[in-house]
């Protein structure tokens, strides 16, 4: 079953003397065990791909399916619950809410999602392996900008969805982490039949990729020496 | 409520600044609102202590206590458990080595319910022989038990047995006394018999043409000045309530709108709306009532520490009514910032 499925979408704002296509005609399908890289200079339109797949903006043209389902209709509420239950998204920047610890983080997401949720083992290995165990009682404002990035990955792993997508996850980690966290990414696509999608212009996550797409002047092609 | 407490938690000063400012509010109005119910009692503290429902006045009296007599017969057979013939008169008390003191005379019989059921502070009881038991404001004046009172320019010599509270009535303390004294200091003869009957039940047994039964609220409202002072109070307490609701509505909605860039954080990782919204809602009750609570117990500390001349009451009902109103409407303020917490949009942090 494709996790991600984007039929003939283009995105695009204003009119007239202010009109820009950001996105222009794009058809990609991601499947579960996948991890996808999507590779592009800043102001290629990787976000706006990126904020249409989680159902977080609607195309001007086009469908999204998220697990066969249509979701460029629902209501704001319903792409809500998609997002709660079946998407983990990792932003570039503002990812922790400034007030809560690392720890209260995991608590919000508890307190709205009931079940389904990483247990409490599964939750200590994660924060191991993201290097962030001692980290719980902390403040965003008290982490540098590596450790906040390492502390959203795991909040959007947390929910265990089967669908992660990430904005720039390693732009403020060092070349040893990014390495950490491109491992982490493909093993958890692998082992636990994840689909990850991750736009970024680092190029040092490629060797960990099953699919490389190159995104430009809103056009996506897909990097077929990857495959 | 979770994202509410912590959030305060996290930014102690900034909230106990907000929270400050609705103590000094809350604070305001208490007091305010506890003076004027204080004045306002003082009009009418001792009908209220006689359990009211009823006056017989004179028809002629303009329903004022001051001008109102009651003549021989116009009364018929009084039911002494729920009915007592009052006479009342302003005169100014005297005691050697006191300032003098302006008061109102209240003439009893020893036989009547307002009698019976008049609890003295300190002393005893008694109307006899001149004795005559004063309201609490003698005291804090200087008087004391035992103190000889002369009554405007009647030789008549009257003696404090003892101190009652809440014997007011338009803000005058009382003389409680014989009803027999009460028509020496009037120079009134015999023929005339009180002021008013008083009755805890609605209606009296009143058959002369010359009397009229009124029911307590209109005698209230008749008392000069009564109503005046009561508006413009009620009106001025209205107003600050009005201007504190916008002023705390404002501050609500500035510290919803700095909080939007989170809310599109938790928006974008799937955060319900509705689970913001409660926060919200949640944090603004909780900053009011906080408010409130203070500004209460400072008011009450207030009122401790005030002269006793200062008529201040806490009427517990009313102060609630207010604290409620005060509440429900700084909820509501509190929705105002709602539709933008709806309509906030997470693409907004991603930047797309």
């Amino acid at each position: 079953m494709q996790a991600i499925k984007l039929e003939n979408i283009s995105k695009s704002f204003g009119k007239d003397s202010s009109f820009i296509q950001v996105l222009s005609d794009i058809n990609m399908s991601t499947e579960k065990g996948e991890l996808s890289l999507i590779l592009g200079p800043s102001g290629a339109g990787k976000s706006t791909f990126l904020t249409i797949a989680g159902g977080l903006q609607t195309p001007s043209e086009g469908q999204v399916y998220i697990d066969d389902q249509q979701i460029d209709h629902m209501s704001s509420k319903q792409r809500d619950q998609l997002r709660l239950n079946n998407i983990g998204f990792i932003l570039q920047s503002y990812n922790l809410v400034p007030y809560l610890t690392v720890k209260e983080q995991f608590t919000l997401v508890d307190k709205v999602r009931k079940s389904g949720n990483l247990d409490k083992n599964e939750l200590a290995d994660l924060f191991q392996q993201l290097g962030i165990e001692k980290l719980v009682n902390k403040y965003p404002s008290e982490l540098s900008g590596g450790q906040n990035q390492r502390v959203a990955i795991a909040r959007a792993l947390y929910t265990d969805s089967a669908i992660v997508l990430a904005d720039e996850p390693t732009a403020a980690l060092d070349s040893e982490r990014v390495l950490e966290v491109g491992k982490l990414f493909r093993d958890l696509a692998h082992s636990r039949e994840k689909s990850i999608v991750i736009v970024t212009h680092d190029v040092r996550l490629i060797e960990f990729a099953d699919n490389v797409y190159h995104i430009m002047d809103g056009k996506i092609t897909k990097d077929e020496q990857n495959d | 409520m979770f994202l509410a407490l912590k959030e305060m938690k996290h930014e102690k000063f900034r909230y106990s600044l907000i929270i400050s400012m609705v103590v000094l509010i809350g604070y305001l109005i208490y007091v305010l609102t506890s003076l004027s119910i204080g004045l306002a009692r003082q009009n009418t503290t001792a009908i209220e202590s006689w359990n009211t429902q009823t006056v017989a006045l004179n028809k002629d009296s303009n329903i004022n206590l001051d001008q109102s007599v009651l003549m021989k017969g116009d009364i018929n057979s009084l039911d002494k458990k729920n009915d007592a013939v009052i006479g009342e008169t302003p005169v100014v008390a005297k005691t050697t080595g006191q300032s003098k003191q302006s008061a109102r005379y209240i003439g009893l019989s020893d036989d009547q319910y307002i009698y019976k059921t008049l609890d003295v502070t300190s002393g005893k009881k008694s109307l006899a022989k001149g004795d005559v038991i004063v309201d609490e404001a003698f005291k804090t004046n200087g008087y004391k038990l035992g103190d000889t009172l002369k009554l405007n320019s009647s030789n008549q010599k009257f003696k404090i047995v003892g101190f009652t509270k809440d014997a007011k009535i338009d803000i005058a303390p009382i003389i409680y006394g014989d009803i027999s004294h009460w028509n020496t200091l009037k120079n009134y003869n015999s023929n005339i018999v009180g002021s008013a009957v008083i009755s805890k039940s609605n209606s009296i047994n009143i058959s002369d043409k010359h009397l009229k039964n009124y029911k307590v609220g209109t005698v209230i409202n008749k008392l000069p000045g009564y109503s005046a002072q009561n508006t413009t109070f009620e009106l001025m307490i209205g107003f600050l309530m009005v201007i504190s609701v916008i002023v705390i509505a404002v501050f609500l909605y500035i510290l919803t709108m700095q909080k939007l860039k989170n809310y599109a954080v938790m928006r974008a990782q799937g955060i319900p709306a509705n689970v913001l919204v409660k926060a919200t809602i949640a944090q603004s009750f909780i900053i009011v009532a906080a408010g409130l609570l203070i500004s209460a117990v400072l008011a009450t500390a207030t009122a401790l520490v005030l002269p006793a001349a200062v008529p201040i009451f806490f009427d517990v009902p009313v102060l609630a009514a207010v604290s409620a109103a005060l509440i429900a409407l700084s909820l509501l303020a509190a929705l105002i910032p709602v539709r933008s917490i709806l309509k906030v949009d997470p693409v907004t942090v991603i930047g797309g």
